[in-house]
């Protein structure tokens, strides 16, 4: 039921944003698929290829995920306040309750996998749990359980998929060329070839060149459909809280860029430490696991955007 | 949600199910006295996400006075209480009846839902104690329209599932329960 009032708006924008890369990514797609029944291999053949490396990443992707981050599920009796906290939330977005787990690290992160809604988990690290207050980790969680709501997991799997088969293609060819035109791609896996050995290896050559080329456009446009995603997960907390400045809170404190707004009583810096210019700031490390999240400062302007919509419903 | 829904990820929050099936427990509670010896415990509660705007502050502000008003008349003493998880619970005693126990805290989550919040509201519990004295809880899920039991037992975080099992056979036939066990939300540190 849809109320009277609703404290958000829509953001068209950024919906029209993600349709268009979703698009440009399917084109993509096409693409290969059109390249590869060029270039000789049978329909037959691609196609078995594709399904079995679709299955795989689909099937494999998300439990080693947490394999390879040392993940590991933890009770509510381990964990009262988290599994609260996603419980809470869960009621709220009436979404079954994902598996919640630990990791061991003392950097402050999240993430969520799995490929459905019933499948998911929940992943937070010690740091983050150390470093926030409820309503800030409510606000990291509420954006981990927008992914799954949306499921980010499928999308970025699907999407990918275009990325990942240019980079076997590659691989392949690159392989397959090497040991001579007899074993092409052509001949050699799909039986419709085309004659002579100077033809086969132009072909492999043309679709060498293709695959890469359609490997960096659909690493850019994968990187732009990641940033959308999490703004989209961003926008998808602050509904599900209400609290788009505590997530913004939590934000700024994982980023490590706390300086900004300081903690510490101006009074009470020991020594000339408050005169430094440059604040002492150990981590720039955190912008290379954010590098296909957007800039902090994009975030934190959305989520205050949000926050001013809350405030002004009703007046 | 919709295919195209999750491929853009838009997000609504869902609001209160178009079913109403809050008054279900005023005639679940006679069963459930009758049959089961189970007593009200004479309390119940309500559970929201109070919004930290203006708006919203006075819709609450407004509604806790007509509650506490109308639940004076009626005998009932109405506390609020902020959680550790920034939730709100408004808190209703009212010893005489189950029945008055409903309506107040249909009043609260009437209130709220005209003022246009109603995907704020969580959910309503209701307390009751069985014969040898433990507490047995009855959970109502705004967003599902669903009841479900929830009976801690002795230890931290620990429910007795055995007992909640029971006591949906026992009731089910009057009380819509959540047929979703995986939808049994835990609420720890229930403040009654």
């Amino acid at each position: 039921m849809a109320s009277k009032r609703s404290g958000f708006g829509k953001d068209r924008a950024l919906q029209s944003r993600m349709l268009l890369t979703i698009f440009l990514l399917g084109l993509l797609y096409a693409a290969i698929v059109g390249g590869l029944i060029a270039s000789g291999a049978s329909v037959v053949t691609i196609a078995v290829i594709a399904i079995a490396l679709f299955a795989l990443q689909i099937f494999t992707s998300d439990k080693l995920a947490l394999k390879t981050m040392g993940a590991r599920e933890v009770t509510p009796q381990e964990q009262p306040e988290l599994h609260a906290i996603v419980e809470r939330l869960c009621i709220q977005a009436d979404l079954p309750k994902p598996r919640v787990a630990v990791m061991d690290h003392n950097m402050p992160n999240a993430f969520a996998t799995g490929r459905t809604q019933k499948t998911a988990t929940v992943c937070a690290t010690t740091g983050l749990l150390r470093m926030l207050e409820p309503a800030e980790l409510e606000g990291v969680i509420g954006h981990e359980l927008s992914h799954v709501i949306n499921r980010d997991v499928m999308v970025m799997t699907i999407a990918s998929f275009a990325a990942m088969i240019s980079a076997v293609i590659i691989r392949f060819a690159f392989f397959f060329g090497a040991m001579g035109g007899g074993m092409g791609m052509g001949r050699g896996m799909g039986g419709g070839g085309r004659g002579g050995g100077g033809d086969e290896e132009e072909a492999i050559i043309v679709v060498i060149l293709a695959s890469v080329v359609i490997y960096a456009i659909s690493f850019v446009l994968l990187r732009a459909l990641s940033r959308y995603r999490e703004f989209a997960a961003d926008r998808g907390s602050a509904i599900l809280t209400g609290r788009p400045s505590a997530l913004a809170s939590a934000l700024i404190k994982i980023s490590g860029t706390i300086e900004r707004i300081p903690s510490n009583d101006l009074r009470s810096a020991e020594g000339m430490s408050a005169f430094f210019i440059v604040p002492a700031r150990a981590k720039n490390s955190m912008m290379n696991i954010f590098a296909d999240h957007p800039p902090l400062d994009q975030r934190l302007a959305a989520l205050a955007r949000l926050e001013q919509q809350l405030q002004d419903t009703g007046k | 949600m919709g295919l195209l829904d999750a491929l853009v990820g838009r997000r609504s929050v869902k609001g209160p199910a178009a079913r109403e099936r809050l008054f279900a427990l005023s005639t679940a509670y006679i069963t459930l006295q009758t049959e089961q010896n189970i007593v009200s415990a004479g309390v119940a509660g309500i559970v929201f996400q109070p919004l930290a705007t203006s708006d919203f502050t006075s819709i609450v502000k407004d509604m806790e006075e007509v509650v506490k008003a109308t639940a004076g008349d009626m005998g009932a003493s109405v506390e609020t209480k902020d959680d550790d998880y920034g939730f709100r619970w408004l808190i209703v005693r009212d010893q005489s009846s189950v029945e008055d126990l409903v309506v107040s805290i249909n009043g609260v989550s009437t209130a709220i839902e005209e003022g246009g919040y109603g995907e704020r509201l969580l959910c309503a519990v209701f307390a009751f104690k069985d014969a040898t004295g433990a507490q047995i809880n009855f959970i109502y899920n705004y967003k599902r329209g669903s009841w479900y039991p929830f009976v801690p037992a002795g230890g931290a975080q620990q429910r007795s599932v055995e007992r909640e099992l029971q006591l949906k056979a026992q009731i089910g036939a009057e009380l819509p329960i959540e047929p979703e066990l995986e939808r049994w939300f835990p609420l720890w540190g229930i403040p009654f």
